[in-house]
């Protein structure tokens, strides 16, 4: 089958999954692959932020499909045709990536956590997703830590990116999320250290953490405050494409590029 | 002075260097000795020059004025050695002022009288101009391999400076200024290299140790659950069924 699903997951919240998870489908759908993005953080959803989407223009969401309520067509919102607002993200005009939100309405929240997600419904959506877009890629931007809709987007992806701080507590979180990756039969799994301390010595750091995990480091992303600054409502790497943070995540885009 | 002592100093001048011994001793035909106490003022910065000096005997010393008005030696000189040569050819301002450091003697070359020795003898402008031209073509040279150089140290490529250093001590004029902005550049690129891998050796070194133990009971925990063995049937089921698409 063609279209590949892509999780992006990290043991700690606050890690910059949603960052990296836009920055990514936004870069893979500059090199011209069709790509989309599903928000299955139902608890915190973010990354619509980051597109631009706000309350107003969301319609369908991730929970009306997950009801019943809406079919995956209608819930796909495409950014191509919404680039507008800020600098980054106008260069997605006419590109083919869409948005398949959660929703933003606590009742709706609170509804969904209290049901738990139906494992074949959210499946098969994300199979006709790739399917009814033509999908190369499908993203998928999770909760943190190890519960059952994460481990779920685990279970179903072709390739697993799995972001880690550059410290103790998250090196041993992402040591069991490795493990669960390779029990699940994950075929491809990536790694990812974002904010790191420009301070530290990025090549070591890499050697070490690729031989604890035996599992490639695609890509060292620095602490930075001009991507603090800056990234909350526009897309990173569109809008400093020069940036070191930015340099370094088309690596990690390539190496995406590179697997499908 | 003697004649043959001027002769032999203007021979080291660059300007003079293509020049016949017989040649050569017209130009010092033309010049004349000049005895100067300490502290008296050979030439002045900014005014026109129209001299050529070789120093006979004592010492000179070069200076400008730093930003506070205060006086800069550049540089000093003594026997041997000439200062404003370029005068002879060109009415630019002198670059720095001269002054004598002890009693000293010279000998001076007029613009004016240079210029007779120039109209008489067709070989000497040759000879002057040939050496012109190679010190021309030489500094071109030299400032382009600097562009070149400039734009690899931009890119981290310090890989040059081992490849050229022959190079540079076979540069055939030892005062030209060319050589010594190029020797300048170089130790620049070398301090800049040294400092850039002091750094990178000051970059920190991470390590982590994992608790194998605890990794191994937090996947048990999860892993033991009703929900994690569905899912994974589950999760196997559907990779086989996407294979086979
Ligand atoms: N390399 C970085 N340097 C500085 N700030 C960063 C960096 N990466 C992300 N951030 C900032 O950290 C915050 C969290 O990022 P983001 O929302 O992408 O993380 P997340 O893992 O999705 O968080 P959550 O777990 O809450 O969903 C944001 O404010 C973001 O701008
Ligand atoms: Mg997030």
């Amino acid at each position: 089958m063609k279209g590949k699903i892509v999780s992006i997951h990290s043991f700690r919240g606050g890690t910059g999954k949603s960052n990296t998870t836009a920055n990514l489908a936004a870069q893979v759908a500059m090199a011209g692959k069709r790509v989309g993005v599903v928000d299955t953080d139902i608890q915190s959803p973010g990354i619509h932020v980051l597109f631009g989407l706000d309350e107003d223009k969301m319609g369908k969401t991730l929970n009306d499909f997950l009801h019943d309520k809406a079919t995956i067509r209608e819930i796909g919102f495409p950014i191509g045709e919404n680039a507008s607002g800020a600098a980054g993200r106008a260069k997605l005009a006419g590109k083919n990536l869409w948005l398949f939100p959660s929703s933003i309405r606590g009742r709706e929240i609170s509804q969904i956590l209290k049901e738990g997600i139906d494992f074949n419904r959210l499946n098969e959506g994300l199979q006709s997703t790739i399917k009814e877009f033509d999908l190369d890629y499908l993203f998928i931007d999770t909760h943190p830590g190890l519960n059952e809709e994460t481990l779920l987007s685990i279970a179903t992806s072709d390739i697993l990116i799995i972001i880690l701080r550059p410290d103790q507590q998250d090196l041993q979180g992402t040591s069991v999320t490795v493990d669960i990756a390779r029990s699940l039969d994950v075929p491809n799994l990536i790694l990812m250290v974002n904010k790191a301390l420009p301070k530290y010595d990025f090549v070591e750091l890499r050697k070490d953490i690729e031989s604890k995990f035996n599992a490639p480091v695609a890509g060292i992303l620095p602490l930075s405050f001009d991507l603090a600054d800056n990234a909350s409502n526009d897309l990173f790497s569109l809008s400093t494409p020069d940036h070191e943070w930015s340099r370094s995540l088309r690596e990690v885009a390539q190496a995406v590029l590179t697997l499908g | 002075m003697m004649g043959q002592d001027i002769l032999e100093h203007l021979k080291k001048t660059s300007i003079f260097s293509g020049l016949t011994d017989e040649a050569l001793s017209d130009v010092a035909r033309s010049a004349s000795a000049r005895k100067v106490a300490k502290g008296d003022i050979l030439m002045k910065k900014g005014e026109v020059g129209d001299s050529l000096f070789l120093i006979q005997q004592g010492w000179v010393k070069i200076v400008t004025e730093d930003s506070k008005g205060d006086e800069l030696i550049i540089n000093k000189c003594g026997p041997g050695e000439t200062i404003g040569e370029m005068a002879l050819l060109d009415r630019s301002p002198r670059s720095a002022t001269v002054i004598a450091l002890e009693d000293a003697e010279v000998v001076e070359l007029k613009q004016d009288v240079f210029e007779k020795v120039l109209n008489q003898r067709p070989d000497v402008s040759l000879s002057i101009i040939r050496s012109y031209s190679d010190r021309l073509r030489f500094s071109t040279t030299y400032i382009e391999k600097a562009i070149d150089w400039a734009q690899k140290i931009a890119e981290g490529d310090y890989s040059f400076i081992d490849q050229t250093q022959p190079v540079m001590s076979n540069a055939k004029s030892d005062d030209d200024k060319a050589t010594q902005l190029l020797s300048a550049f170089f130790t620049m690129v070398r301090r800049v290299k040294e400092r850039e891998e002091g750094l990178k050796q000051q970059l920190e070194k991470l390590t982590f140790e994992i608790d194998q133990a605890r990794r191994k009971q937090e996947f048990e925990e999860i892993t033991s659950t009703e929900f994690y063995s569905r899912l994974k049937e589950q999760a196997k089921a559907l990779r086989q069924k996407r294979l086979n698409e």
